[in-house]
């Protein structure tokens, strides 16, 4: 069994995370990717950690080393005119193209739509950036809040009294990079059936404002009632069915219980009588009676851990879910029973533990490999791809070209 | 189905079976149906998909709370399912047929259109396609070219196999609300906005091209399994790796950064205008104190280098407080990032869709429906030079619209059959509320 992806390469001009998550996918995927990196310094996010033990290396970065997993690593000064040359040269024989400098910058580094075009005219090209790559905002700078918050998500986080709070740390960057492999395999199909390479434009601002996390859902639901579909400072209940977050024994769950699912939290908390009850039933719609709701709740939610509550919950067809931290997620014994992490030994980092391949293809899996040191692959993409000898692979070295 | 003759989009002649419901799904196949792919809706007079109806039968005083709102005008008259606003999103450019796979004319129709089909994507509960008879080991059978994804929320194996779970119940197990929320709070701050479901749907539009690819080289379809769960875990990389790494527990940080400050949100003039401003050197943090008027702040002891400023955040964050307070947060955002400041503001919905940037760009495009009338949505996510992704292929479909067009259009079925499956409601156009 092969990789779906093998005999495709990609060649990445990506740091941060959006697109190395991107490209990630391809790698894990089969796809041949090449990593152009700043030489000494490298992507960006071999300074984000965490680091183990908190020294800071270039080679020991936790985002780093999960952002590139199966990438081949090469250093090119793109500020050169030989190191121009070279990604050039690279690019003659890409199926794809990834960058996502500050928009303007490939043109300046040699390498804009036009020569590629005229390098390699059957690769496509995918341009990421914060607002695209034209209008008023284009040169914006920004990072993964500053894009949730104009992508108009951020707003409605917003508790009673409060500021809008953020979600998880790079979260909304990742999932830009979700986004961008899908159009970047849509580019790909599209350049084959054409013979010309694509030119793709993703805004990650646009990517935001239209998801599924409600985003675009809620603009959307303005145009179709003048109203947003969730608004800030919404209460997160609506009804007196349980709803949110509740605490129990060693911390929290989470619980959903719709309309028709009433009977079923009777079940779950062992009071059939109150499936038909006349005070509660015609009134579970009403906020009102919540709290009389929630002091039922509340007692055998005490007995209970938040795994206990959950496997109970899910027993009876009910979502209720533990609110694990990260320790419980490492212990957590569905991804454990499927496996989910993977362990890589890396030279410079030793054993690391990974977050898997989410796809699992019966066909053509993918496969997790560790990710590379900086300049790694240089010397063997150079000497075995493009022709040079090691004699001047020793002086592009020396003039700091690689 | 509207014809483009003219062009050739990426996914053209790609046929895509789905059930794809709720949230998730429907933004995988949203990408797909972009790319071109001919999308068919396997929908249900008996069952309705709940990207149509969130609650089945709408009662009144839900109409009246703010998820109301994703029903045009808030109506739950007759046909309100053809009025969602995330289905008449997700779904443009579908097609939208109804079996019923209960019974087994339905269902032996269903096993005739995966013979024509490249692909078949649901992300129903872990069960249900077994309890259909349309799970993998029949569906191959039948068209060994198939590639079939699913993604229920916790896969298709382990102990949480069968676990029900919505974008909520996914993101609590798998550790990311624990991570949102105010730094003086527990976690029932967490606000319901679900990353895990785009996630989950992105990852599979690009799961189904790749799987296309693969077959070009083994001529075989294939299974494709996705656990919501473990997508989202990818995106929480940098705590799960202190957690791994250092044994370092994370919790919610409010609006802080691991190492960057001042970060955070900072108000401005007016009701719930906040400017989100992320400074990430000495020499941001000098122009800030520039524009602030008080350029000796980056000098003090106190905030001169990031680690004293990551310290002393507490007394720092109201002293641009008091300055952002007096500004308007588009005037902010504009003069700090001309002096090299990360600086945005934070955008509220109702506004974007007059906002600057996303008009220049043409972001929003307009839909006519027969339901709503024009409305606008979200554009495709990516802009295509050589094959354009606007105009999208066409409008969501409603219930059933294209019974006709499919059945006996691409099946083949005679107007004597046709007729036979509307008159025993195998198929149909009207939510049957109460038939089951």
């Amino acid at each position: 069994m092969t990789a779906p992806l093998e005999g495709i390469r990609v060649l990445d001009l990506t740091q941060g995370v959006t697109g190395p998550f991107a490209t990630k996918h391809f790698s894990d995927y089969g796809a041949e990717v090449i990593k152009v990196e700043r030489p000494g310094r490298g992507d960006l996010s071999r300074r984000l950690g965490p680091f183990p033990g908190d020294r800071p290396s270039l080679e020991r970065s936790g985002m780093f080393l999960t952002l590139n997993t199966g990438k081949q690593s090469v250093t090119l000064d793109l500020k050169t005119a030989t190191g121009q040359q070279i990604l050039r040269r690279l690019a003659e024989d890409a199926d794809i193209v990834v960058e996502s400098f500050r928009p303007g910058t490939l043109e300046r580094l040699g390498l804009g739509p036009d020569v590629l075009r005229e390098v390699n005219p059957r690769a496509s090209l995918v341009r990421i950036s914060n607002f695209g790559q034209s209008g008023p905002y284009r040169d914006f700078d920004a990072d993964d809040m500053l894009m949730y918050a104009m992508g108009g998500v951020l707003a409605v986080t917003a508790g009673e009294g409060r500021e809008p709070v953020k979600i998880g740390l790079y979260a909304p960057l990742f999932l830009a990079g979700n986004v961008v492999s899908a159009f970047m395999m849509g580019a790909f199909f599209g350049a084959r059936r054409r013979g010309l390479g694509e030119r793709a434009d993703i805004s990650i601002h646009e990517v935001l404002a239209g998801s599924m996390d409600r985003g675009g859902t809620n603009l959307v639901s303005y145009g179709y009632s003048g109203a947003l579909y969730f608004e800030p400072r919404q209460p997160q209940r609506s009804s007196a069915l349980p709803a949110g977050v509740y605490p129990c024994l060693d911390g929290y769950i989470h619980i959903l219980c719709q309309f028709q699912w009433w009977p079923r939290f009777c079940k779950l908390i062992e009071r059939p009588d109150l499936e038909n009850d006349d005070y509660l039933s015609p009134n579970l719609l009403d906020i009102n009676y919540a709290p009389e709701v929630d002091a039922i709740f509340f007692p055998w939610l005490l007995q209970r851990t938040k795994q206990e509550a959950m496997e109970a919950g899910q027993a009876v067809g009910l979502p209720i879910a533990a609110i694990n931290t990260m320790q419980d997620v490492l212990n957590d014994p569905q991804l454990n029973a499927r496996e989910f992490f993977v362990d890589v030994e890396h030279p410079e980092a030793g054993h690391v533990r990974l977050p898997g391949v989410p796809l699992r293809m019966s066909g053509t899996p993918g496969e997790l490999r560790r990710a590379p040191l900086l300049g790694e692959h240089t010397f063997q993409v150079l000497t075995e791809r493009l022709g040079y000898d090691a004699e001047d692979v020793a002086r592009l070295e020396q003039q700091g070209v690689i | 189905m509207t014809q483009h003759t003219d062009r050739m989009l990426p996914l053209e002649g790609v046929r895509v079976l789905s059930q794809a419901i709720v949230w998730a799904g429907p933004f995988g196949t949203m990408i797909l149906s972009d790319l071109g792919a001919d999308v068919i809706e396997v929908e249900s007079i008996q069952h309705l998909n709940p990207t149509r109806a969130a609650v089945r039968h709408l009662p009144d005083l839900f109409m009246q709370s703010p998820t109301g709102a994703g029903y045009l005008n808030r109506d739950n008259s007759e046909g309100f399912w053809n009025r969602s606003a995330t289905f008449n999103y997700a779904k443009r450019g579908h097609r939208s047929i109804t079996l019923d796979l209960l019974r087994p004319e339905g269902l032996e129709l269903f096993y005739s259109l995966v013979r024509e089909a490249d692909v078949f994507l649901e992300n129903n509960a872990a069960d249900v396609v077994e309890d259909l008879k349309i799970d993998w080991p029949q569906l191959s059978a039948i068209n060994p070219r198939l590639i079939m994804v699913r993604f229920p929320g916790f896969g298709i194996s382990g102990p949480y196999k069968h676990f029900k779970g919505y974008g909520a119940t996914m993101e609590a197990i798998v550790g990311h609300t624990m991570l949102r929320g105010y730094r003086d709070s527990d976690p029932s701050a967490t606000p319901p906005i679900y990353h895990g479901d785009p996630t989950a749907g992105a990852t599979v539009a690009f799961a189904i091209q790749s799987a296309l690819y693969a077959r070009e080289r083994t001529g075989e379809g294939q299974l494709i399994e996705l656990s919501q769960g473990e997508a989202i875990v990818h995106h929480l990389s940098y705590a799960l790796m202190d957690a791994f790494m250092n044994e370092r527990i994370h919790d919610h940080w409010g609006n802080r950064h691991p190492w960057m400050a001042p970060y955070g949100l900072f108000p401005c003039r007016g009701d719930d205008r906040w400017l989100a401003l992320a400074v990430d050197s000495d020499a941001a943090f000098e122009a800030l104190c520039r524009e602030m008027g008080r350029p000796e702040l980056a000098a003090e002891p106190r905030f001169a280098d990031v680690s004293s400023r990551y310290r002393n955040q507490d007394i720092l964050e109201p002293l641009i407080a008091d300055w952002t307070r007096e500004h308007d947060d588009r005037d902010l955002m504009e003069r700090l990032q001309a002096v090299g400041v990360m600086a945005t503001m934070l955008a509220h919905q109702p506004e974007m869709f007059h906002d600057p940037q996303l008009q220049h760009r043409g972001y929003f495009i307009e839909l006519d429906h027969p339901d709503t009338g024009p409305r606008r949505y979200p554009g495709p996510l990516a802009h295509f030079e050589v094959s354009p992704l606007t105009p999208v292929r066409g409008r969501a479909p409603r219930l059933g619209e294209h019974n006709r067009e499919v059945l006996q259009g691409l099946l083949g079925l005679d107007d004597a059959r046709y007729q036979h499956l509307v008159d025993e409601q195998l198929i149909g156009d009207v939510y049957l509320e109460n038939a089951r």
